[in-house]
């Protein structure tokens, strides 16, 4: 069978990292209800929903190696292909955090992972963290170089929670112990990384349509 | 022509591979000021993590050069995609040796690490600066024994990993929080660089084999 033309190859990638975007923002909204609400089951469900991200980046993969193979692309598709390759790997990592969270939930079941007056924290680093992956999965679909930028604001937000997250356990008056502030430190990274991910897919999709990094973009 | 091909190829492989020189190194000091509460070290580490930055924009601009101008398929074309791959590993095993510098220098000048968990560090010091150095030794020779060497290094990390955690659930721990949250994520920092080393071998297995082994995470 020959190889779909490369405007084709081009839409599948945007189409199938979009798909992956939605999924891992998907896995971590219910990885966050399941450590919020103390649902094992759920959590359960997280971990085995991975595979499919999984297998979506093999397919981005599969698809850009075909591209590059049979298209040669230059200049702006080039530049499409190259950074479909990097921003799959970057939201399976995402898919991976998700996932994360999912396995402290189901480690400590059937008690809560979180004390409650960390979990307001947490039910917003996730609502942070989700939107910032639906956004990436409209900017991956869309090549919508202006939302695209609106990501490293929204990821400031991440970053407050985390600080403050982290002041709260250094605080004097912690009186959850050791093994809970090392549970809700990994958390807080799991979430704030998430975010990270998210950032890179957005400036990557900026590279692509313009070859500038989002930095030095008049916008 | 063909030949003009085949050394900016080799030169690609030689930026990655100096790279993997660079974090080791980055790693190597990182640990010492970590250990040894060495501000000046930190800084070091810190101001140097440009570099490697710098090192992996060139060499992802050769890839796209080579993408570009030689087209190349088979072999030739999974070199370049790992390569591409490589860069963003070995650029990250740099971010997270800048991570336990930063966390030397925050707590400057008292230690960030009781005195009976250094020794773990230093082991999972030691360790990561041999993967790191075995991934650019594999990515210049592609000795697949080589390559297989780094997943049973990596198991020696993920113990020393697991092992740091048993040290701080126990109840005989009396450093009280903040220490235990210093030393979750600088063990974190240690096990994801040694999860990229390994990442970064993995990729060269592919470009000789044509195949991954085992999963594709990292």
């Amino acid at each position: 069978m020959p190889a779909p033309p490369l405007p084709q190859q081009l839409a599948e990638l945007s189409e199938l990292l979009g798909r992956m975007c939605t999924a891992a923002s998907g896995a971590l909204h219910r990885a966050t209800a399941a450590l919020l609400e103390n649902r094992e089951r759920l959590a359960a469900q997280v971990v085995a929903g991975d595979e499919e991200i999984d297998e979506l980046r093999a397919r981005v993969e599969e698809v850009a190696g075909d591209a590059l193979l049979f298209h040669s692309p230059v200049a702006g598709d080039l530049r499409s292909v190259v950074s479909a390759i990097r921003s799959a790997g970057d939201v399976e990592r995402m898919g991976d955090l998700a996932l994360h969270v999912a396995e402290v939930v189901r480690m400590r079941a059937p008690g809560p992972a979180l004390p409650a007056e960390v979990r307001p924290a947490f039910a917003e680093m996730g609502r942070v963290a989700v939107q910032l992956g639906l956004k990436a999965a409209e900017v991956a679909r869309t090549r919508n170089v202006v939302l695209a930028t609106e990501l490293d604001a929204d990821d400031d937000a991440m970053d407050v929670l985390h600080r403050e997250m982290m002041e709260v356990l250094m605080g004097e008056d912690w009186p959850h112990g050791v093994r809970t502030a090392v549970d809700v430190t990994l958390l807080a990274r799991y979430y704030e990384r998430f975010a990270d991910h998210a950032v890179v897919v957005a400036r990557e999709t900026v590279y692509a349509v313009t070859g500038q990094e989002p930095g030095a973009l008049p916008i | 022509m063909r030949d003009v091909y085949q050394e900016q190829l080799d030169e690609l492989a030689g930026a990655l591979a100096d790279m993997c020189t660079r974090v080791a190194e980055a790693m190597r000091k990182a640990t010492r000021a970590l250990l040894e509460v060495d501000l000046q070290l930190a800084e070091e580490v810190i101001s140097e993590d440009v570099r490697i930055d710098e090192i992996r924009a060139a060499a992802e601009e050769q890839a796209f050069a080579l993408l570009a101008l030689q087209a190349p398929v088979a072999t030739d074309l999974r070199i370049v995609v790992s390569a591409i791959h490589g860069a963003g590993d070995i650029e990250r095993m740099g971010d997270l040796a800048l991570h336990v510098a930063q966390a030397a220098r925050r707590r400057h000048p008292h230690p960030v690490l009781p005195e009976e968990v250094a020794p773990y560090f230093a082991e999972m010091g030691t360790v990561g600066v041999q993967l790191a150095l075995k991934a650019g030794e594999v990515i210049r020779t592609r000795d697949l024994a080589r390559a297989a060497e780094l997943e049973s290094d990596d198991d020696a990390m993920d113990d020393l990993h697991r092992h740091m955690f048993s040290v701080l659930m126990d109840r005989n721990w009396s450093h009280g929080v903040g220490p235990a949250v210093d030393i979750t994520l600088l063990a974190r920092f240690y096990e994801r660089y040694a999860d990229h080393a390994v990442a970064v071998a993995r990729r060269i297995v592919y470009v000789v084999t044509g195949q991954m082994p085992g999963p594709l995470t990292v």
